[in-house]
């Protein structure tokens, strides 16, 4: 069992007067796929969010309780925001790279946490991003194309490798392959399976096939609570929870 | 499981398999029932209708094997569903062998004499009937989801390895009086231990069911009768 990089104590979120996470208790352990199922609305997309601070931007959200990284509390009002935002990535369930080049996508997030001072080391750092996005191969003759110009599944990658092009140490994924076809889903799932070897990744999923396939631990939310959390392998062959069961088995009425 | 799914057909589809099963199982346990009576009243003319049974039985196991597919490719089942469904598959291969044992026995009656003594065929009996029992046992433990029953059954096959080495001795002892009792001698050893080995299936399925119902295997290996332990 690999260490725990991220740990939630008693993490609760409101937006406004309603609750969206009630005490939320859950431990993500390093260099490893952590899949959040559970129907629409229950929670895992918050969750994910207080890892990177995500619900800061929108205003009648309100987080309390404890979320750390290595030990440090993510919700410290001196944190700094973007240094956090660099340590861990997000990749959203709709690619949305930035009405730029491909190189610039890359090179965009680097250039404004201040890597790579000169245009080797930019081009070095593209490289290196899109090579460990499975991405290189395809595009390295088109750099300066846009980035709107690949197809959705390409678009993702190119997400991802702007995710890691920063050097982080999370990647968080929001349903990555919803809008994806099932080969660029697979190519996703591929990538997944290669960066976890140097990332933490949790993955918020509404496929379970998918859930089992890429994920080593699996946590089970709904309606704002996370009901059960274990082994990937656990969850799907025999849950302890009759709910998780339930759900998994699509028996939820 | 009180709550059904949501999707009705899936649903449907699971009970099918369920429904395919017992019937097998059901008609797997007449058949090793008509196969007994057929060997203690060495009835020569229901061996036909034994060995007939068994294409009925062989039917199932190739509808069971379609359902089973079919539920894989369309619901991907998980959790209970999936122990559900690969556990059918493993109890439909132990139900046809079997059937294949009971229907050896009934081809061995045919060189039988009629006036076989009747410590011979009481040894036997006991043996065939503990067999059914077993069997009747582990299929009540499959339609009622009853972990405690199939975990007996599973335990108590060490008497069916006891009554196995009686019935072998008996025949033993048998031949060993008369080298002219040797020929039909060997059909009788070769019906006690495919009882036997029948026996060893029903075992089988007790394993699978406890797995179904809780998940987990069984711990440490079944109590084993005296001779199987040597």
């Amino acid at each position: 069992m690999n260490k725990v990089k991220i740990k939630s104590k008693n993490l609760n979120v409101h937006y406004g007067q309603k609750q969206a996470l009630f005490d939320v208790n859950l431990d993500l352990n390093e260099k490893e796929v952590t899949a959040l199922i559970g129907p629409s609305g229950c929670g895992k997309s918050t969750f994910i969010r207080c890892i990177n601070r995500m619900n800061d931007v929108i205003d009648i959200c309100k987080v309390t309780g404890n979320i750390e990284i290595d030990g440090v509390e993510v919700n410290d009002k001196n944190l700094d925001v973007v240094s956090l935002r660099e340590r861990v990535g997000m990749v959203f369930q709709k690619p949305n790279p930035f009405p730029k080049s491909i190189y610039e996508n890359i090179s965009y997030g680097p250039k404004i946490h201040g890597k790579g001072d000169t245009k080797s080391e930019l081009d070095e750092i593209v490289e290196n991003s899109l090579k460990k996005s499975a991405l290189w191969e395809e595009v390295k003759d088109r750099l300066d194309e846009p980035g709107t110009s690949l197809s959705g599944g390409q678009q993702q990658r190119l997400c991802i490798a702007r995710a890691i092009s920063v050097n982080p140490e999370v990647i968080l994924m929001d349903e990555p392959c919803s809008a994806l076809d099932p080969i660029a889903t697979a190519k996703i799932e591929e990538l997944i399976d290669d960066l976890k070897k140097t990332y933490t990744i949790v993955i918020v999923t509404h496929s379970m096939a998918q859930a089992v396939r890429v994920s080593q631990k699996t946590g089970f939310f709904h309606l704002g609570k996370l009901i059960e959390v274990g082994k990937t392998e656990k969850i799907f062959k025999n849950p302890d929870n009759k709910m998780t069961q339930d759900y998994i088995t699509g028996r939820f009425g | 499981m009180s709550n059904e799914h949501t999707v009705k057909s899936y649903e449907e589809e699971l009970q099918n398999l369920k429904d395919s099963l017992i019937k097998m199982g059901s008609l797997t346990e007449s058949q090793m029932s008509d196969s007994m009576d057929a060997i203690i009243k060495v009835d020569k003319d229901s061996i036909d209708k034994i060995i007939k049974s068994d294409d009925e039985i062989n039917k199932f196991r190739s509808v069971i094997d379609i359902q089973i597919m079919n539920l894989l490719v369309k619901r991907a089942p998980m959790a209970i569903d999936l122990r559900e469904t690969i556990s059918s598959l493993k109890i439909s291969q132990d139900l046809e062998r079997i059937g294949d044992l009971s229907k050896s026995n009934a081809k061995k009656i045919k060189p039988l004499p009629l006036d076989l003594p009747e410590e011979l065929l009481s040894n036997l009996k006991r043996l065939g009937d503990l067999v059914i029992k077993q069997l009747n046992d582990v299929l009540d433990s499959y339609i009622n989801k009853n972990f405690d029953k199939a975990k007996t059954v599973w335990e108590k096959d060490e008497q069916v390895d006891d009554l196995t080495n009686i019935a072998m001795q008996s025949v033993i002892d048998f031949l060993s009086k008369d080298k002219k009792n040797l020929d039909f001698s060997t059909h009788l050893i070769f019906a006690t231990k495919n009882l036997e080995r029948a026996g060893d299936h029903v075992t089988n399925i007790a394993e699978t069911i406890c797995y179904l119902i809780k998940g987990e295997y069984l711990k440490g290996s079944r109590p084993k009768g005296k001779q199987a332990q040597e």
